[in-house]
């Protein structure tokens, strides 16, 4: 059997279309746009025709879509570029502590600035404390940020309620979505949900690596984040990845031929692995919430009495690629920082396993892990002191 | 960063796990918190002091299993005093190296054993308990592996003040501000220090 991968939410494979579509691009179109030569006026049209497809996909106009060099660019630009073109109006921003990294590194940058940070607490399933928020808008209140399908435990925060509060105030709050982990998992239109800004990355959902997008709300202000030649429109400076916008552009179609059928079809199989991990292995506990309130990709479930970089590595032994929120496997030899604000304790932290699925996973795959998985959960148990 | 291939073979077959029914020595060192525990039993012959049997159980990632693993192969059969001079380094070298950042794995392997013969000792009269000071903290120090280059930061000269008076431990460590590891090393000094009975309170300033 081949490698079972299940790190999805950290990168994923390219779709054998996209790559095509790609290496097609690099070998024969890879010119820049805006020249009056028959290639550049073919490459022009290649990219507002790719700018429609990622638009049409949101419910939005082709115009407020900007390609950037992947979602941590976008959410750089996002936030950079409006605080930095809207710091007159108020200097107040609100997120949560269980957001992703680029929105809290970002958040502790502008308030070393100056600028005033409240961070929502989140209840034990990863949703915001919405009357939290309530209380939190002061009258210099200009942005809002959050991650929408948590990248931890894939918590979908209510964002039509989100808004609804932030409208509550006398001035704009403009909001801003890192949708990375949600684009093309759940339905997203940004109009119904009164999204100003929203980034999205292609290499979560079969595209190339190195390409995603913002999507700026028409009217919405960014200031540059990066100054230099503008091929395209005043917020892409620089040389453009022609051959990855159009494997963005089709990963994106593919993800919405059939969008509901996808969803589903990703949905079963993540029940499925949760309900036979359940059947078979004692001494589990689910993070995150159970259901329709989850994004349908992801599973986090951890494993009393047994470390997780232990588990991984053994899945890893048998070919299954799956994550852990152990302090071992992070960076900083830390516990994974959404858990513990979930008010998970360590050991559940470092118990913790993340699997996150794509279309091209199979229930065969999944049988197969979970009988591996009981028997490396056992086996670990049988060294464990905690449990002998 | 990667494992080398016999810290897999041991971690995936490690040696001597397990509990002894009657041991005559005994140790556990680290905490599910902290993501790493060990718990060592040993059976020691009165008359010579040789290490008849050693099994150990881990709570922890990979290369703690396989320092557990490699530390009991190496003191099976030595007497008490052979195996008191097993080092973190040596067992590391014995697993063909470890990632700097997992060092600390083979630290508490080895304190776990060395605790437990440290224990045997002082039961049977062959050792005292020794005299906690000052130096004993700075000893204690040497324990705490900076992860960054796999190395204590004692050696590594990170540590610039140690204090000790009325039950409270001072402690002034040297780390860049945006180093990803201030944390990790606040909390080990922290869990180090916290576990002598004569130390009330820990500051740590970095």
């Amino acid at each position: 059997m081949d490698r079972i991968y299940f790190n999805n939410c950290l990168t994923s494979k390219p779709a054998p279309e996209v790559v095509k579509i790609t290496t097609e691009y690099m070998k024969n179109r890879y010119y820049f746009p805006e020249n009056f030569n028959a290639m550049g006026t073919a490459t022009s049209k290649n990219l507002v025709k790719a700018k429609k497809i990622i638009a049409d996909s949101m419910g939005a106009d082709s115009k407020e879509i900007h390609f950037t060099s992947g979602g941590t660019a976008a959410n750089n630009l996002a936030i950079k570029g409006y605080l930095t073109a809207n710091s007159h109006k108020g200097t107040h921003i609100i997120c949560s502590v269980i957001d992703y990294p680029d929105i809290l590194t970002n958040a502790a940058f502008f308030e070393s600035s100056g600028f005033d940070v409240t961070y929502l607490q989140a209840d034990n399933e990863g949703f915001i404390d919405l009357k939290q928020l309530k209380e939190s808008i002061r009258e210099d209140t200009i942005l809002f940020m959050t991650t929408l399908g948590n990248h931890t435990v894939g918590t979908i925060q209510p964002l039509k309620e989100i808004r609804e509060i932030l409208d509550s105030a006398v001035q704009k709050i403009t909001m801003h979505i890192d949708a990375c982990e949600a684009y093309a998992r759940i339905p997203l239109n940004v109009n119904e949900l009164g999204i100003d800004l929203m980034s999205i990355s292609a290499h979560k959902i079969h595209g190339p690596q190195g390409i995603g997008a913002l999507y700026q709300r028409n009217g919405i202000k960014l200031g540059l984040v990066q100054h230099g030649v503008n091929r395209m429109d005043n917020l892409q400076t620089g040389g453009l990845n022609i051959a990855s916008i159009a494997g963005f552009a089709k990963a994106v179609e593919l993800a919405f031929d059939d969008l509901d059928a996808n969803i589903t079809k990703i949905r079963e199989l993540s029940d499925y692995l949760l309900s036979k991990i359940e059947s078979t292995i004692p001494n589990t506990l689910l993070n995150g919430p159970r259901g329709v309130k989850r994004a349908p990709h992801n599973i986090n479930i951890s494993f009393d009495y047994i470390e997780g970089e232990a588990i991984m590595m053994m899945m890893d032994m048998f070919g299954v690629s799956i994550s852990t929120g152990s302090a071992c496997a992070s960076q900083g030899l830390k516990p994974n920082y959404v858990l513990m604000a979930l008010g998970r304790n360590h050991e559940q932290s470092h118990s913790s396993m993340k699997f996150t699925f794509s279309r091209y996973n199979t229930i065969k795959e999944i049988d197969y892990t979970v009988e591996k998985l009981a028997e490396v959960v056992k086996e670990l148990r049988s060294r464990s002191p905690l449990c002998n | 960063m990667q494992y080398s291939q016999k810290v897999l073979d041991h971690f995936m077959k490690p040696h001597n796990v397990g509990k002894l029914e009657h041991p005559d020595a005994e140790a556990t060192e680290g905490s599910p918190a902290c993501g790493d525990q060990i718990s060592i039993t040993l059976n020691i012959d009165p008359e010579t002091k040789v290490i008849k049997d050693v099994k150990f159980q881990s709570y922890g990632c990979a290369s703690n299993i396989a320092t557990g693993s490699i530390i009991t192969d190496m003191a099976m059969g030595k007497t008490i005093e052979e195996a008191k001079n097993i080092t973190w380094k040596g067992a590391a070298d014995e697993l063909d190296g470890l990632p700097p950042v997992k060092m600390h794995c083979s630290v508490l392997a080895v304190d776990t054993l060395k605790k437990a013969i440290k224990k045997y000792e002082i039961e049977h009269g062959y050792a005292k308990a020794e005299k906690f000071s000052k130096q004993t903290i700075v000893e204690e120090l040497k324990k705490v592996i900076y992860p960054g280059v796999g190395e204590d930061i004692v050696t590594l000269k990170m540590v610039k003040y140690v204090g000790f008076e009325d039950g409270i431990a001072t402690i002034d460590v040297e780390i860049p501000k945006f180093d990803k590891y201030r944390d990790n090393v606040a909390e080990e000094i922290e869990e180090h220090l916290e576990a002598f009975d004569e130390i009330k309170e820990v500051k740590v300033t970095i």
